[in-house]
């Protein structure tokens, strides 16, 4: 049994722009949204209503004002909002996995490298890491010849599934997947589509931002609003 | 001789350090803890106080008042500046690296690449050439220095090749920490890059703690796992370092962040 679940208590999010004499946007205010493993969210709002700023906010790249993000991994229970950098650190490493709409590439570093990153910072030996990178990358049409080139140069639909092959690479009992099928074909498009409902099957907590409705449908259990706040003066 | 190491215990713990110069301040009331297997970067424009605070970390100033502890292999957490001075060279010596961003002040220009490790090694100790050799060509290897040139002079050496021989030189002993000031900083934006990625991948690789002091976003995002800001000598905000960069808090962050092109 998969032991995990996530509870997000009264999370607000503003943005304190100081270049502007403080203007404050407010993002979210006073969320609320529990997720079992098992389960596939689909956050569903309008263009700036803040679901990327959420996932943020749970991968702790974005730091909330104020509530509760709370990690429940077999009974150990963190919060992310107010854990330590290094607590943090550790939880990108074995609890959640983030596929962001753009890859942040390292210099140098060869696609399926960076693929097997995750596995690495595991401990798991690199010729399986490399192997299990390989067989990701195949699956999800990567071209064998860009394997050991850095994706630095890749077309946006290339990175975007460096991207996802990197967080599907582990199976993370949370997964945050910021429009992952944005810039793929139908054909790479299903092939995120299975491996989002294989993760779900195996028992991950899936929180997702899928723009298309096909998609959408094919793998969220339940779909939760992010309403846009009125701007404070 | 393993003494084991507490990993619920920092390896280094400063408290309120505060250092004046004569007229100025160099760096007020700063305190952080740093973490076995933790990369700390430290950013903020000249002067901010970056360079003061580092020194002052590694014991080649003397802070005004604070506490620096570290945490050494025989008893734990201890003040370096309750130290003796013949103990706190030797702490200097086995567990400690210092990488300048000037190679010339870290390596001897008088002797071959080569020789510049080995004397490291002989200080902590090594007697035997042959395996002062072998270690030596082993941490030239480990920073992508052509071996063949292992007998030549520094001063024959690129910038580039000149820094790899610098960090090799401090891998050498094993070190727990290093401290680096502005390691890329007076290299070519190509041979930065390479350099920058394989300390990334050495310092990971050796479960290393650092302490990066740097102006450049870019490599602090890069190197360290965690941030702090400085400006007029004061720490005006610290985290996670992708935080700070992709949502900083402080005006002067905001600032910094939002006058570079991308990082
Ligand atoms: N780092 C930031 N600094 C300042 N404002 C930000 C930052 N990140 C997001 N915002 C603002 O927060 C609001 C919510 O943005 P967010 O990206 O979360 O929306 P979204 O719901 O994901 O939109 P879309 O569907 O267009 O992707 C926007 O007004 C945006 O400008
Ligand atoms: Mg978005």
């Amino acid at each position: 049994m998969n032991d995990f679940s996530l509870n997000i208590e009264n999370l607000s999010k503003s943005f304190t722009i100081h270049a502007q004499g403080g203007l404050r946007l407010p993002v979210l205010k006073s969320f609320d949204l529990d997720v079992a493993s098992g389960e596939c969210i689909a956050l569903v709002g309008p263009s700036g209503a803040g679901k990327s700023t959420l996932l943020r906010c749970i991968y702790a790249n974005y730091l909330a004002d104020s509530g509760r993000i709370a990690l429940n991994n077999h009974g150990e229970v963190v919060d992310i909002r107010t854990a330590a950098p290094r607590e943090v650190l550790k939880l990108r490493q074995h609890v959640i996995g983030y596929v962001s709409q753009f890859l942040r590439v390292i210099p140098r570093v060869p696609t399926v490298q960076v693929v097997a990153e995750p596995l690495r910072d595991r401990n798991i030996p690199a010729d399986e890491a490399t192997a299990r990178a390989e067989k990701l990358l195949a699956r999800l049409n990567v071209p064998e010849k860009l394997w050991q080139i850095p994706p630095a140069t890749f077309s946006g639909g290339e990175q975007q599934r460096v991207n996802i092959a990197r967080g599907f690479i582990y199976d993370f009992p949370l997964l945050l997947l910021d429009e992952p099928t944005a810039s793929l074909d139908r054909a790479n498009g299903s092939v995120v589509i299975e491996l989002i409902n294989e993760a779900r099957e195996r028992g991950a907590a899936i929180i997702g931002i899928f723009h298309d409705e096909d998609v959408r449908a094919e793998v969220a259990t339940r779909l939760v609003e992010v309403q846009p706040l009125q701007a404070a003066a | 001789m393993t003494a084991l190491m507490d990993q619920d215990q920092p390896l280094l713990r400063v408290s309120s350090v505060t250092k004046y110069y004569d007229l100025m301040i160099g760096c007020r009331n700063v305190s952080f803890d740093l973490w076995p297997g933790e990369v700390l970067g430290i950013v903020g424009e000249s002067g901010s106080g970056k360079s003061t605070l580092l020194n002052c970390l590694s014991t080649r100033l003397e802070p005004n008042s604070g506490a620096i502890e570290y945490n050494t292999r025989a008893s734990g957490l201890v003040d370096l500046f309750t130290m003796s001075e013949a103990e706190r060279r030797m702490l200097m010596r086995t567990d400690w690296g210092f990488v300048h961003q000037n190679p010339r002040d870290g390596l001897r220009m008088g002797v071959s690449a080569g020789a510049n490790i080995g004397e490291r090694m002989m200080a902590v100790g090594a007697r035997v050439y042959g395996d002062i050799r072998e270690s030596a060509a082993h941490w030239l290897g480990r920073v992508e220095f052509d071996i063949d040139r292992m007998d030549h002079l520094p001063s024959t050496f690129s910038g580039g090749m000149q820094q790899r021989v610098q960090i090799a030189r401090n891998l050498a002993v094993n070190p727990r920490l290093i401290f680096m000031d502005e390691p890329t900083g007076g290299l070519d934006v190509s041979v930065q890059a390479r350099l920058l990625d394989l300390l990334r991948e050495l310092v990971g690789d050796l479960g290393l703690s650092a302490i990066v002091v740097t102006h450049d976003l870019a490599v602090a995002r890069l190197l360290s796992h965690r941030l702090m800001v400085m400006r007029n000598g004061e720490v005006v905000e610290s985290g996670l370092t992708d935080q700070v960069l992709d949502d900083p808090q402080h005006p002067y962050t905001q600032l910094l962040v939002s006058s570079i092109l991308q990082v």
